[in-house]
């Protein structure tokens, strides 16, 4: 017999055309805005840096497919969320973590950072600060990068200005701090490739560069003032921007979406709110790094900037 | 079964909330009304050619082509104001109920971009546009009637004012086309009507018969078209092969309607019958990721995330708090999710929702 119908037509609701961008692809362009950091980290650090960011991909990835197997749900690990969270907590590392270390606070970013909220989306933290900020207060000495990291001869700026004041700093050299010849985060530090990446990131327009710009523009702003209230305790804005996970926060952590705010106000708000956060923890906080508690506490302004909305259409 | 000639043996009309008035087996004559409209703007439906009804359904009635008469015109010119709107509407026009009307707009920008109905009718059918807008003018009764266009076109209506408006789109969808000129959003006791109303109604006055065909655009033209045609012969006739998996897209791609048969007809909404064949993602069941693109796309500035997000879970008194009914329909949240959520679906599923429950609370304020 005959069929009725020689084909079967594809019914689907509208749009019938789409931008083409989905899920999986911004988290691969993530991945690989991320991928010039990581091989300068390699570089610089070697095979633990290797070590640490293999290990803290993969328990992200399994820790996601852990908690939808208990959670009863179809995984998506394969769109590429769980390794992005697991190598950002990497880049926050020093690259001498221990084993268990990096596999807790990666586990713990993604099952507290994400999946405690659903699935992709509903987290109002940036998924891998909470794995690092739960490190960071249980094992200081651990996460600690200037006591870790004795063996190098590099040294970590940040910690030198907190503890020994500006002029202890070794480093002034802006195109040293750049090339990633010091220490901090493993990833977070290698400049010249996460400035690479961000770019990579902006220009594909998976990031809108507002967030960056606020981030930038607010601890280039905050650190003048400082900077030109006294230059001679005060680090110069060039300083704080090079140094520690600035410019990796304001382009991969800051950006996150579902923790940051959607509109372009609040976004720069938000951007701004975080800069001059980095600048306040560092001077006045005990952490010499602030960027990752720096935009887990602007996350929490998130909604609040939020409201900040014009009016719909039509409407008076 | 001969289907490549230009007049198709049978017609299938699409009912959209109409009431069908006729019976299976039923004969008819071309131009008989075979559905009422029970929406207050919204026009009958007539047979397209004489013929015989072979399928009745609450979705469509479908006509197999037979000979036979055509109706007897109707006497249209001594009429005016509501009395002749009313009587357009029988006779297949889709007028909007309106009290009071201090502007009206006559758009001919083309909705979305690809499509040409609107410039084609421009081009060719000045003649009966011109007849229309005079009926919609004695009709509506406005202070002031303005043609919008898109850059380039050189055609006007006499006594109207030509407004040029860009095709950008959706520059060209109604509340923006209604912005452009009054320079107001949502200006009061303003009605936009499209191009292709204004034709039907034409084509109405000019030969005092029902609206039988519409200007449709298929592949890189646009030409009329019978209503009721299929749209699978519309485009097999055109040299196109429809594959499995393939989908039939009435109206444009970023607002128009899947086909679900290629036997369903062109109706008088149908701007542009086309067929899409690339693999573009479809849009799943997926939860919000919230990423924003929506957001920051979203011309009548509205949180498609929001909206979308309480429809999917059936708070569509929230979504109406998040101002869904601002929603003019563009379809861009849908086509910038990087989720590829059902973006206008579920918007256009909470406002169904919303208008069910006030016409159920019988608190429906008259249009
Ligand atoms: S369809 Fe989406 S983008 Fe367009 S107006 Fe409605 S909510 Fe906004
Ligand atoms: S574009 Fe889609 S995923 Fe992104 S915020 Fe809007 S609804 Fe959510």
């Amino acid at each position: 017999m005959k069929p009725l119908n020689p084909f079967a037509l594809t019914v689907s609701v509208p749009p019938h055309r789409h931008c083409g961008t989905t899920v999986r692809d911004r988290m691969l362009t993530i991945l690989v805005a991320m991928l010039p950091a990581a091989v300068m980290a390699s570089m610089t650090f070697g095979m633990p840096a290797i070590r640490v960011m293999a290990l803290s991909m993969a328990t992200a990835v399994l820790a996601e497919m852990a908690c939808d197997y208990f959670m009863d749900r179809e995984t998506d690990v394969n769109d590429f969320h769980a390794f992005t969270v697991g190598l950002s907590f990497a880049f926050l590392l020093p690259a001498s973590a221990p084993w268990w270390l990096v596999a807790f606070g990666s586990a713990a970013s993604i099952v507290l950072g994400k999946m405690a909220f659903g699935p992709l989306g509903g987290s109002p933290f940036c998924a891998p600060l909470v794995g690092w900020a739960i490190c960071r207060i249980s094992w200081p000495s651990f996460m600690d990068i200037d006591a870790s990291m004795l063996g190098m001869d590099l040294t970590y700026p940040l910690a030198q200005l907190k503890n020994f004041g500006l002029d202890a700093v070794q480093i002034t050299d802006t195109r040293q701090l750049f090339l990633g010849k010091q220490l901090g985060g493993l990833g977070a530090i290698q400049i010249a490739g996460v400035l690479l990446g961000g770019m990579l990131l902006v220009m594909r327009k998976h990031v809108s560069s507002i967030i960056p710009v606020g981030v930038i523009g607010g601890v280039a702003l905050t650190a003048f003032l400082f900077n030109w209230i006294d230059p001679s305790m005060y680090a110069s804005p060039a300083f704080h921007l090079l140094t520690g996970s600035t410019l990796f926060g304001a382009f991969f952590l800051a950006t996150d979406g579902p923790s940051s705010p959607n509109r372009q106000i609040p976004m720069l708000l938000f951007g701004l709110l975080v800069g001059a956060l980095i600048v306040i923890i560092r001077i006045y906080g005990i952490y010499p790094d602030g960027v990752p508690f720096a935009i887990l506490l602007a996350n929490l302004f998130t909604p609040a900037l939020e409201r900040i909305r014009p009016k719909p259409f039509g409407r008076r | 079964m001969n289907t490549r000639s230009t007049h198709t043996a049978t017609a299938e009309l699409t009912l959209n909330r109409h009431c069908p008035l006729v019976t299976c087996g039923q004969k008819i004559e071309r131009g008989e009304r075979i559905a009422t409209a029970s929406d207050p703007g919204m026009g009958d439906i007539h047979a397209p050619f004489p013929g015989s009804v072979e399928h009745v359904d609450p979705y469509r009635i479908r006509i197999a082509r037979e000979g036979g008469e055509t109706v007897d015109p109707a006497i249209l010119h001594d009429l005016g104001g509501q009395e002749l709107l009313a009587r357009l509407r029988e006779l297949g026009a889709d007028l909007p109920a309106r009290e009071q009307v201090d502007i009206l707009i006559l758009n001919g920008v083309d909705e979305e971009p690809g499509l040409l109905s609107r410039r084609t009718l421009l081009a060719e059918k000045l003649e009966t546009l011109r007849t229309g807008a005079s009926a919609l003018v004695r009709g509506y009764k406005p202070a002031e009637v303005t043609l919008a266009v898109p850059g380039g076109v050189k055609e006007s209506l006499p006594d109207i004012a030509v407004k040029v408006v860009s095709d950008q789109y959706p520059q060209g969808l109604d509340p923006l086309v209604a912005k452009a000129v009054t320079g107001q959003e949502a200006p009061d006791n303003t009605l936009v009507v499209g191009l292709e109303t204004v034709f039907h109604a034409g084509m109405v006055m000019e030969t005092g018969l029902p609206v039988m065909e519409t200007m449709v655009t298929v592949d890189n033209s646009a030409r009329l078209i019978s209503l009721g045609s299929p749209v699978g012969e519309i485009l097999t006739s055109d040299g196109l092969t429809i594959h499995d998996g393939d989908r039939i897209v009435l109206g444009g791609v970023l607002r128009g309607t899947a086909a679900a048969s290629p036997s369903q007809g062109v109706d008088r909404a149908t701007t542009a019958v086309s067929l899409i064949r690339n693999p573009t993602p479809v849009a799943m069941d997926a939860a919000c990721v919230g990423c924003g693109e929506c957001v920051r796309r979203c011309p009548a500035r509205l949180d498609p995330a929001m909206i979308t997000s309480y429809a999917e879970f059936g708070q569509y008194e929230k979504a109406e708090a998040e101002a869904v009914d601002v929603c003019f329909e563009c379809g861009l949240c849908g086509f910038f999710c990087i989720a590829r959520r059902p973006m206008l679906q579920y918007i256009r599923l909470a406002k169904h929702e919303l208008a069910k429950a006030k016409a159920q609370s019988g608190e429906e304020t008259q249009p």
